[in-house]
């Protein structure tokens, strides 16, 4: 399989001072890759500076054939799904997605509208094109955001907690529209969440990054995580998660 | 990378016409598969797009090819996409399904009736929400009085310095401004009568009596006026507001009061300072253009205006402080969705305050006028 996406002993964390270190991963063509652990371990983070937002203290992200995280930004190689979508208020479904294509294509006006609402149509918005995000559900803003990253047919997306703060029908609706861009599309899908359904529905593999242990303590399909791993920490952050979806 | 790109062979004639496609599909030729499909299928009745010799197509592609066969078939044409396998017909399906329905709401009528209902309604409800803030306030008001420490104090300070201090050069710079205005109009027509001596009446009374006031309220509204409007709008949309009333608080006692009381003190204080620069700003204006000594202009000044005058235009000042605090407070509060709803607010606040000031002005004139003071 080819590596879309290479990380290479990277080190992270805010203000010079190391958060996280000595993070090493490859990610293959179509695979979907869950970056999970607790609160504040350091996931968003890993996110940004993956899509270039923020520099690496030490190490290098890297884009096989295109270059670092700025290479690959303009023209975008990649579409990120915000936590909170980040679509833009003053401006309709329709236009936010239209936004990238008008930006980095050359297609004409009605082009990039059709194009535009095919996207709309893959997510299920068609018909919410034209309202505001204030005027749409919390989960419907977050397919509009997966819309607009899809917007340039990018290789590779990210998605930061997709399905944070959704109904478990409207986050498996998600998880859906996820395996279908991966399985579907040939999507490469790197997604940050503690979600445990979405992470057994949709993750080929796992990255477990741990706060104390200071970087990666687990790489590997999530069922042997689960059930075979031999770190406590990881087959305690799965019970947990399974036991909190339980209660 | 640049894109292989596609190749696009049309045969047959305008009745029925075959137009094949082979290579790769792609976003990134968007443009000239865009146009060189629609050409090729434009003025036929019939057209079979043939896909067979495609080796990739990627959504954006999938899309065009779509759109174009649509248009057609709007047309009342017939278009087909057709000989796609493998990969290229699973992208295909994936954006050519059936769209997932969604609620709609209906699509209403845009007629002139309609617009002035929608307008009608809209007033009536702006109203009722204005009557309610008053309300609420009011209540808050007498609760307040009775129990003084559950309003919020905790920002007082800081929101007298962000309203006065802060603001305190411009509004000293703009009244020197206006009044040495004033006082060269003055100069220039007085002048001309040999009635030079009167220049600190007239500036000393538009001042005082009006500008002084006004200009201080006006420069007020665009600072702090503003600031209140989009900090409270902010907090309304990001759903602080109801964070405050599920912990027990008051959004009026908690964020109104504070910032109706600052104003009704801050904004009388800048006024006097107003007032004293305006009148300084004539007085440069008698000793620089009239060479009027400044002692005739400060005795002058002493004549006519009195004390009454400058009560005067304190009374607005309090009066214009409640309004812009009580408007911006009320339009912040009432900011929906999100950025732009914020904006939207802010933009309304200021307008509404400056509308208020001038109608309130008016008024006050009006009133004096007829107390005779």
């Amino acid at each position: 399989m080819t590596a879309v996406l290479e990380v290479r002993d990277l080190t992270i964390g805010h203000g010079g001072v190391p958060l996280l270190s000595g993070i090493g991963f490859d990610v293959a063509r179509g695979e979907v890759v869950a970056v999970l652990g607790g609160s504040g371990c350091g996931k968003s983070t890993l996110l940004r500076t993956l899509i270039g937002l923020q520099e690496p203290l030490a190490g290098s992200v890297h884009f096989p054939g295109i270059g670092g995280p700025e290479q690959a930004m303009s023209p975008p190689q990649f579409g990120v799904l915000f936590q909170s979508a980040a679509l833009f208020g003053s401006w309709t479904l329709l236009q936010n997605v239209m936004l990238p294509l008008q930006k980095w294509t050359r297609l004409p006006k009605d082009a990039a509208r059709a194009v535009a609402m095919a996207r709309l149509r893959l997510v299920g918005l068609e018909a919410a094109a034209d309202k505001l995000p204030s005027e749409v559900s919390g989960g419907m803003r977050k397919r509009a955001g997966i819309a607009r990253a899809l917007a340039l047919d990018p290789p590779i997306l990210f998605l930061d907690e997709p399905s944070a703060g959704l109904d478990p029908v409207t986050a498996a609706g998600l998880d859906q529209l996820i395996l279908t861009l991966a399985r579907g599309l040939s999507v490469t899908i790197v997604l940050v969440t503690h979600e445990l359904p979405s992470i057994l529905a949709v993750a080929d593999r796992c990255v477990m990054l741990d706060r104390q242990a200071g970087g990666v303590i687990a790489l590997g399909a999530p069922r042997d995580l689960a059930t075979h791993s031999d770190d406590a920490r990881v087959r305690a952050f799965f019970r947990r998660e399974a036991a909190s979806r339980t209660t | 990378m640049p894109s292989p790109g596609f190749r696009l062979t049309a045969s047959g004639g305008a009745g029925d016409r075959v137009v094949e496609l082979a290579g790769v599909v792609t976003l990134a030729d968007g443009a000239r598969l865009w146009r060189e499909l629609r050409d090729a299928v434009a003025a036929t009745e019939t057209a079979r797009i043939d896909l067979a010799g495609v080796e990739r197509l990627d959504g954006g592609g999938a899309a065009l090819l779509y759109a174009v066969r649509d248009e057609r078939v709007g047309r009342g044409r017939v278009c087909e996409l057709a000989g796609a396998t493998g990969d290229v017909a699973r992208v295909l399906e994936l954006y050519g399904g059936p769209p997932q329905p969604e609620p709609a709401s209906p699509p209403r009528p845009h007629a002139l009736l309609a617009d002035v209902g929608d307008f009608a309604h809209d007033l009536w409800r702006s109203w009722q929400s204005v009557l309610a803030f008053l309300g609420d306030l009011c209540w808050a008001l007498a609760r307040a009085v009775r129990q003084p420490r559950s309003v919020h104090f905790g920002e007082f300070g800081s929101l007298v310095e962000r309203a006065g201090t802060d603001g305190l050069p411009i509004i000293m710079l703009i009244n020197f401004l206006v009044g040495a205005i004033l006082g060269l109009q003055g100069a220039i027509q007085l002048h001309r009568f040999g009635g030079d001596q009167f220049l600190a009446s007239l500036v000393g009374l538009s001042v005082v009596r009006e500008l002084g006031p006004l200009m201080t309220a006006i420069l007020v509204t665009g600072r702090s006026g503003a600031a209140f409007a989009a900090e409270l709008g902010t907090m309304k949309v990001n759903e602080e507001i109801d964070a405050l009333r599920t912990l027990g608080q008051d959004p009026q006692r908690f964020l109104v009061l504070p910032r109706v009381l600052v104003l009704v003190l801050v904004v009388p204080v800048l006024t006097v300072v107003g007032d004293f620069l305006g009148t300084l700003g004539g007085m440069a204006i008698a000793v620089g253009y009239l060479q009027q000594p400044a002692v005739v202009y400060v005795q002058m000044f002493e004549l006519w205006v009195d004390l009454l005058d400058v009560g005067t235009g304190l009374m607005k000042s309090v009066v214009f402080g409640a309004a812009i605090a009580l408007v911006a407070c009320q339009r912040g509060l009432a900011a929906r969705g999100g950025a732009e709803g914020v904006g939207r607010s802010t933009t309304a606040a200021v307008v509404a305050v400056l509308f208020t000031l001038v109608a309130l002005d008016a008024a006050f004139t009006w009133i004096f006028s007829l107390l005779d003071w």
